[in-house]
């Protein structure tokens, strides 16, 4: 009895014991949980379409995505077909009218979407079917109209056009055409001409040749019975007819022998965007896949990487530096690292971020390093699972990248395992910093001399000039001198005697402009009032609602922003009375500080640049005389903000020419302000400055 | 970081029948609540702990300090140093956050599975021994500052919640904000936090939900390590004054520099969460005013073109609830015209019954919401901590469904009458603050 209750009590206290923790010691994370993913059921139709299903009844919805795999297609001088087709796509069908179909979907509480190459649908598992039948229907008998079409293609020309000044457009085109060839489907380029090449009928053989079953998938995710799917299934899709699409044989892309650096002009660019890439063959089921993902992260895959580190942290030369890492079956993808910066750092930028590559590929990262990323990839993929569209890409991959079964289930286990000496070896393998494209562009005449004094290894590198859409050019010669005879006073007096003439500026005492713009389908509209005894009135309303109002009456002042009223002080003051003369160029030419800069291209047209003020810079035609553009540039969070104001379109008014047309471009924003109507010496009251 | 600073918390209940969120409860000794919602579909967990105090509880002179405490409790405890706590969470690749209301304070952090002791351990070092010192009052007292300054006086129409609740409460602490007046900030001492923290962060005044993927067994036994020697606090007495009813219109203004545009905004004060009419009063918000397909949108923005936007908060509390509906002019249009406009559509609720169409395009929207707000483990345990702790009834977050189906369009049209009347309402102009200058 009694050595049984001592027993007891031993074995209380052990548990007692085991029971303690130790709150001052921080918990250690257990062993990486294993991922329980949904095993897909599959069946195929008779026309090829391959169906996955995942069953998960946790909650009464279902998820539904069609995704056509099919090989890169090449659209040659008739780029911008299928991003045409994927948006006419899904606008009701054959059967049911555009309006009837939204109002139905709307009316379920469900979603859809289309693409060029695939659908995507979501909505509560009791009106799965009718989802299944509508995305069908839509997909399988899409109702292709003229009218539709000439919408859509207006809307891709004018995201193209908008694309034409912004730096990181034009620097994504060339990578993309510098590294595969303009004759490969990644490295073609769509452009308003090839656009306006297309014609609806080149719509409906696109849909007809590529938007077919043959490498087609569909998964489905949710409260769904798999039986019930294969019926539905059969139902809606059977019609869809069974086709293979054409196939394409195209350039081989390569690296280059010797890395070089490839230079794109850019005058109106305020910071230089930097590109180092490489073509690379990675495919996800290669052995190496993780350990790259694990190099690339080290080096630029965020804000603990090292090009960030040093370039942003240590440096201060941008706001940001990444790299990423591609993978692709059918071919080849890229390596690219990258960074927008100032100008003046360019060269400097180039010369870290070759550094930082190198450093890579000869030395073994850091136990520390390696530890850290691993435990920051491991938290992004087990966050990433919660989200059902994560499975279903995850399910597909399987599929479609000819994986492993249980590549997503180890994931975990792998990205354990993988060693510094892998690392290092997969960065040498894809950072090919002996052969890589340093494409970098920006404004020429502010970086390319230093640009062309860049070393590395000890060697200078090569600098290759290339025009905008990826041509080779001339390396431009900013040092050609100005014509000797030629001012800041003398590209004034031309730009006045171009427009009008010096008396009949100073004959106008008012000036009244209305225009308008339009912004996301809503209407900007500008109201500037002038005279030319230091007033002025700019007045922008969104709607009908003013959304900033700057009034200068004199020497008093105020500015209304977002409803915040503000006067105006001494500094601001000054800066404003400048502008609100009539015509600027009449003070301009009387102002010492006002001096010649050079020469530069604005569109295809030679200008005189003159540094009009302290962040503002005025570009004069040489052979007309006229104004094209202006450029101020500001300050924001340590990025350099530029906007350009662009004047076409000069048209007569009370013998002076004014521009009808102005581009105003603020950072990625551009609006295009038509002018309605212009007053001279009429039209402005005393009460519009008050 | 831990800025979000909840005014209303709504949920939308009408669940399909397949929906079944498995759930556990029980009590600890001292007294904490837990619940267990095991979900081993992906490698998640969340861990959280819900107190039940909030904004109303707060002594009238000090108000401000349950949002205050939100920022407070990050501040480190005994066993984790100041500054240290968010690194703890991301380098373990977890992310968390806090939510403060009227009625209670909500804190979690969702980490992959392998972290749930980390989780316990955080929480548990919270709820014990905080370190509450005048340094760390310091700091938060100007994060506090900044974060009203952003949300609060430098928001365009930041200031509607205030000039709402002044005016549809009197009596009740319902009347103060959430964020508090920075005055009582300043003018509260040491000791007055050290007793806010005894009084309201005990364990029988919380309760614990881990959510996710974990093995009962194990959890249960961490959770009672962490937790079961954390000493119960004293009961708390609730007793707030009641409000007497609104018999006649509430006409107010309100001036905020930020906003060029004015609105209009309808209050109406409705019942507290635990009454079935709260429930018909959030069908009937949906239904006049959630989104583009809304009655209110489709009238005032669409086709009449007199709103630039309309929106509505329907505010659902312990004791009472608002239903707030706003609306922002487009150009000339005059305030009254949009006052109109809006009395035009309830008083079709009062008289007429919605269309059965209208009917169950609004059931179809309550289920995809709720459907969808329970997508995430995270989403599903701070339901379960409020359906426990404010509606007193964990297992509402699959019965709920049925209180929500069983609402008809007559019970609507009867809600409509009882509440929403002109007589019953606050208007208020919010206007554009002019300056005196010119």
């Amino acid at each position: 009895m009694k050595t049984t209750y001592i027993l007891f009590l031993t074995l209380f206290s052990v548990i007692t014991l085991q029971a303690q923790v130790d709150r001052t010691v921080m918990p250690k994370p257990g062993p990486a949980p294993e991922i329980n993913l949904g095993e897909p059921q599959s069946f195929n139709l008779n026309n090829g379409l391959k169906v996955l299903v995942v069953e998960n009844h946790k909650l009464p919805r279902v998820s539904m995505q069609l995704s056509i795999d099919n090989p890169p297609i090449l659209e040659g001088d008739k780029a911008g077909t299928a991003s045409l087709a994927g948006s006419l796509l899904g606008l009701g069908s054959k059967n049911i009218t555009k309006e009837a179909f939204n109002e139905e979907i709307d009316f379920l509480g469900a979603r859809l979407y289309f693409s060029s190459q695939g659908a995507y649908a979501q909505s509560l598992s009791k009106y799965f079917s009718r989802m299944m039948e509508l995305m069908a229907d839509a997909a399988i008998n899409p109702n292709f109209t003229q009218e539709e079409f000439d919408k859509e293609k207006d809307k891709l020309i004018t995201g193209l056009k908008s694309e034409e000044k912004v730096v990181s457009s034009i620097s994504s085109r060339v990578q993309r055409a510098l590294a595969y060839g303009k004759n490969h489907p990644y490295g073609e380029f769509t452009t308003e001409a090839t656009v306006n090449n297309v014609t609806l009928g080149d719509v409906e053989e696109f849909y007809r040749e590529y938007f077919v079953p043959a490498n087609a998938y569909l998964i489905i995710i949710g409260d769904v019975n798999f039986k019930e799917v294969k019926t539905l299934t059969e139902t809606y899709f059977t019609s869809w007819t069974k086709a293979v699409p054409p196939s394409f044989s195209y350039s081989q892309s390569k690296n280059v022998p010797n890395t070089q650096i490839n230079f794109v002009d850019m005058p109106n660019a305020v910071q230089s965007e930097i590109t180092v890439q490489n073509i690379v063959n990675l495919k996800m089921k290669d052995d190496d896949y993780i350990a790259s993902l694990l190099a690339n992260e080290i080096l630029g895959g965020g804000s603990d990487s090292r090009l960030y580190s040093n370039l942003r942290e240590d440096k201060g030369y941008t706001y940001g530096a990444y790299s990423s890492i591609g993978n692709d079956k059918y071919g080849p993808s890229r390596f690219r690292a990258s960074a927008e910066v100032r100008n003046m750092v360019t060269d400097s930028s180039v010369v870290e971020m070759l550094k930082e590559l190198e450093l890579i590929t000869t030395k073994p990262v850091t136990d520390e390093e390696l530890k850290n990323t691993k435990a920051l990839y491991a938290g992004s993929f087990i966050m990433a699972l919660e989200d059902p569209e994560t499975i279903a890409r995850y399910a597909l991959n399987v599929e479609k990248e000819n994986l492993s079964k249980d590549f997503y289930k180890t994931f975990l286990e792998k990205l354990d395992k993988v060693s510094k000496e892998e690392v290092e070896t997969a960065a040498k393998k894809y950072f090919n910093v002996d052969n890589a494209r340093v494409i970098v562009v920006g404004k020429g005449s502010d970086i390319l001399a230093n640009l062309e004094n860049v070393e590395f290894k000890g060697k200078k590198l090569p600098v290759l000039a290339y025009s905008k859409t990826a041509d080779r050019v001339e390396t431009p010669d900013y040092s050609a001198a100005l014509p000797s005879d030629v001012s800041a006073q003398s590209v004034l007096e031309k730009y006045i005697e171009a427009i009008g003439g010096k008396s009949k500026l100073e004959g106008v005492n008012t000036l009244a402009m209305m225009a308008e713009a339009e912004m996301q389908g809503m209407k900007l509209n500008l109201n500037i009032k002038k005279t030319s005894s230091d007033q002025l009135m700019q007045d922008v309303q969104m709607m009908g609602n003013s959304v900033s109002k700057q009034v200068l009456n004199g020497d008093t002042g105020y500015m209304v922003m977002q409803g915040q009223r503000k006067d105006l002080e001494e500094k601001e003051l000054k800066a404003i009375k400048k502008e609100s003369a009539p015509f600027t160029e009449l003070q301009l030419i009387n102002d010492d500080s006002v001096v010649i800069e050079g020469m530069e291209l604005v569109g295809d047209k030679n200008t005189y640049k003159l540094k009009v003020g302290e962040n503002k810079s005025a570009f004069y035609d040489v052979e007309t005389g006229l104004k094209l553009q202006e450029v101020t540039v500001t300050e924001m969070q340590g990025q350099q903000i530029s906007s350009t104001s662009n004047f076409e379109d000069y048209k007569e008014v009370s013998g002076i020419l004014f521009p009808y047309k102005i581009m105003q471009t603020v950072g990625p924003q551009s609006f295009e302000f038509i002018v309605s109507e212009i007053k001279v010496n009429d039209g402005v009251a005393p009460a519009d400055f008050e | 970081m831990k800025l979000l600073l909840v005014s209303a918390v709504s949920f939308f209940g009408f669940a399909g029948l397949a929906q079944e969120v498995a759930f556990e409860e029980y009590n600890l000794d001292n007294d904490l609540h837990v619940i267990l919602h095991q979900d081993n579909t992906a490698p998640i967990i969340s861990i959280s702990v819900l107190y039940h105090v909030g904004s109303k509880d707060e002594d009238p002179k000090r108000t401000g300090f349950a949002h205050f405490f939100e920022h407070l409790l990050f501040e480190g405890t005994e066993n984790i140093e100041k500054g240290q706590w968010d690194k703890i969470v991301s380098s373990n690749g977890g992310s968390g956050n806090a939510t403060t209301n009227e009625d209670r304070t909500y804190y979690y952090e969702v980490f992959p599975s392998n972290n749930l002791e980390l989780g316990l351990w955080l929480e548990s070092e919270r709820m014990l021994h905080p370190v509450i010192n005048q340094k760390g009052v310091d700091t938060q007292n100007e994060v506090v500052k900044e974060e009203k300054r952003l949300r609060v006086d430098n928001s365009p129409y930041g200031k509607f919640i205030e000039n709402i609740k002044r005016n549809l409460f009197k009596s009740h602490p319902y009347k103060e904000t959430v964020i508090g007046k920075m005055a009582d900030l300043d003018a509260a001492t040491l000791d007055e936090f050290i007793a806010f923290q005894k009084k309201f962060y005990s364990p029988n005044n919380a309760v614990l939900v881990i959510a996710g993927d974990f093995e009962k067994e194990n959890a249960k036994k961490l959770i009672s390590d962490y937790f079961k020697d954390i000493p119960k606090g004293a009961e708390i007495a609730r007793n707030f004054p009641k409000e007497s009813p609104i018999t006649s219109e509430i006409n107010a203004k309100a001036y905020d520099s930020n906003i060029q545009i004015p609105a209009t905004m309808i209050a109406y004060r409705t019942p507290g969460l635990k009454n079935r009419e709260s429930q018909v009063l959030e069908m009937i918000s949906t239904y006049l005013s959630d989104g583009p397909s809304s009655k209110l949108y489709k009238k005032m923005v669409d086709e009449e073109k007199q709103a630039l936007q309309i929106g509505a908060i329907p505010v659902t509390l312990e004791d009472y609830g608002m239903y707030i509906v706003f609306a922002l002019p487009v150009g000339e249009t005059s305030l009254s015209t949009l006052n109109t406009s809006i009395e035009t559509e309830v008083e079709k609720l009062r008289s007429n019954l919605i269309s059965e169409n209208d009917y169950q395009k609004l059931q179809n929207k309550f289920e995809n919401e709720f459907v969808n707000s329970n997508s995430s483990v995270e989403g599903i345990a701070s339901s379960l901590a409020e359906y426990y702790m404010l509606y007193g009834d964990t297992s509402l977050i699959n019965k709920e469904i049925e209180v929500y189906r069983s609402i008809t369009r007559e019970e609507i049209k009867e809600v409509a009458n009882k509440y929403l009347k002109p007589n019953q309402r606050l208007v208020l102009e919010y206007l554009p603050e002019q300056n005196t200058a010119n």
